[in-house]
């Protein structure tokens, strides 16, 4: 069934392309030209996915599997990970379809965040999550329930109360936003409410054959990465974590190519590629030690209401907003 | 090709997210009233987000024009 991480991934990031979804573009506008387009996207696909995953769950067609909390890596990490989308000239999916569009800076700064993160996760840096984890929350859920038995904390939980209690007012307050205030207008391919609902209907068939394959969650970027990476190291198969994003970087070339939008782009300021590098390496360690990246957290955590995701996601955006003041808003 | 008169040319070809966007703010501010603009740029997200933007900073978009495939000429007269 690891075929069906190709078949996710591939959709995935013809949509990730086409629609021009990046969550370093949707947190980063927010503030520096006051446009909420990008963001009212992924704020719609959360509510939409919210709903997704506790039906799928309830009907036991997947656990929700929310990470660990941590005190300190979870708030540390997010911070790192959210400067680095700004150094790095994209999120963690944000990078990873560039990267099928021919942006040459995009494939400096995944491989830079793929070898941080297998380094953080496997390797020479991994004294951090280790010495870190011992501020882990977990929680042990009853066999009946929505989550796996032992997973993340989440709002359900800390409250002890029914999970689709919180889950129906989240996305009622995300699609009050969405609808009730006023979006930015931009002459866009997709239509923004239809990408919004293809992402989460998309994200939520993902987590689904993703669960059926033995693997408990839906999209990642960084997991998937170390482990392709680990795949093209040591000689190990293809599993669904690492065709769903390999996947992401075919479908997004091919949507690219098909549309005409492929073309080898170099900026002109070699120093670019140190930003870049940089970025992917903050990205890298930040979302190795806090459990998760923009699409582990934000995208697929929020829905399930995951304490840690909800954290994650204030801290990305602060850390996005940190460098995007320090690189391009003091003129 | 010379439909407008370019008082500057701002090529930001290739650059990452989000320079074009800022470049093109940086030099509108630098710029007077009635002079134009001349955007090359080769970033989709850009080329479709920087005409909004400009219009929400009181200028006006003349034209965005597809020079070549994924290529575009954004015209921008200050007010």
């Amino acid at each position: 069934m690891a075929w069906t991480g190709l078949l996710m991934g591939l959709i995935f990031g013809a949509l990730l392309q086409q629609g021009r979804v990046c969550f370093n573009s949707a947190f980063r506008d927010l503030r520096l030209t006051k446009d909420n387009y990008t963001f009212k996207i992924v704020v719609l696909s959360v509510a939409l996915s919210t709903i997704i995953f506790h039906f799928s769950a309830q009907l036991g067609w997947i656990k929700m599997n929310p990470a660990a909390f941590n005190w300190v890596s979870t708030i540390l990490g997010a911070f790192i990970f959210g400067m680095g989308m700004v150094l790095a000239g994209g999120c963690a999916s944000g990078i990873t379809y560039r990267v099928g569009e021919g942006m040459t800076t995009a494939w400096f700064a995944v491989f830079s965040f793929g070898l941080t993160a297998y380094a953080t996760k496997k390797g020479a840096l991994n004294w951090v999550i280790k010495g870190l984890s011992k501020f882990d929350v977990r929680t042990t859920y009853a066999a009946d329930s929505l989550y796996a038995p032992k997973t993340g904390v989440t709002v359900s939980s800390v409250l002890n109360i029914n999970p689709w209690i919180p889950a129906l007012i989240f996305a009622a307050l995300c699609l009050w936003y969405v609808f009730g205030t006023k979006t930015t207008q931009r002459k866009t391919k997709i239509n923004w409410i239809l990408l919004g609902i293809l992402l989460a209907v998309v994200s939520g068939v993902a987590y689904i054959l993703s669960y059926k394959a033995g693997r408990n969650y839906g999209f990642g970027i960084t997991g998937p990465w170390v482990d392709l990476f680990s795949s093209f190291l040591n000689a190990q198969k293809l599993n669904w974590s690492s065709l769903s994003v390999l996947g992401m970087v075919i479908g997004s070339a091919i949507a690219a190519i098909a549309s005409k939008e492929f073309k080898l782009r170099m900026p002109k300021n070699p120093m670019t590629y140190v930003q870049v590098l940089l970025g992917g390496f903050m990205m890298g360690f930040g979302a190795s030690i806090d459990y998760g990246c923009n699409i582990g957290h934000f995208f697929v955590g929020l829905p399930m209401l995951a304490i840690s995701s909800i954290i994650a996601s204030v801290f990305f955006i602060l850390g996005n907003w940190t460098m995007t003041y320090f690189l391009y808003q003091r003129d | 090709m010379a439909k407008y008169e370019v008082t500057k040319t701002l090529d930001v070809m290739g650059e990452v997210c989000p320079v074009p966007d800022v470049e093109t703010k940086r030099a509108l501010k630098k710029m007077k009233p009635g002079e134009i603009l001349e955007v090359l740029i080769d970033y989709a997200m850009s080329a479709e987000r920087i005409p909004e933007t400009v219009k929400n900073m009181g200028h006006e978009v003349l034209e965005v024009v597809e020079s070549a495939p994924s290529e575009w000429k954004i015209y921008i007269k200050v007010k």
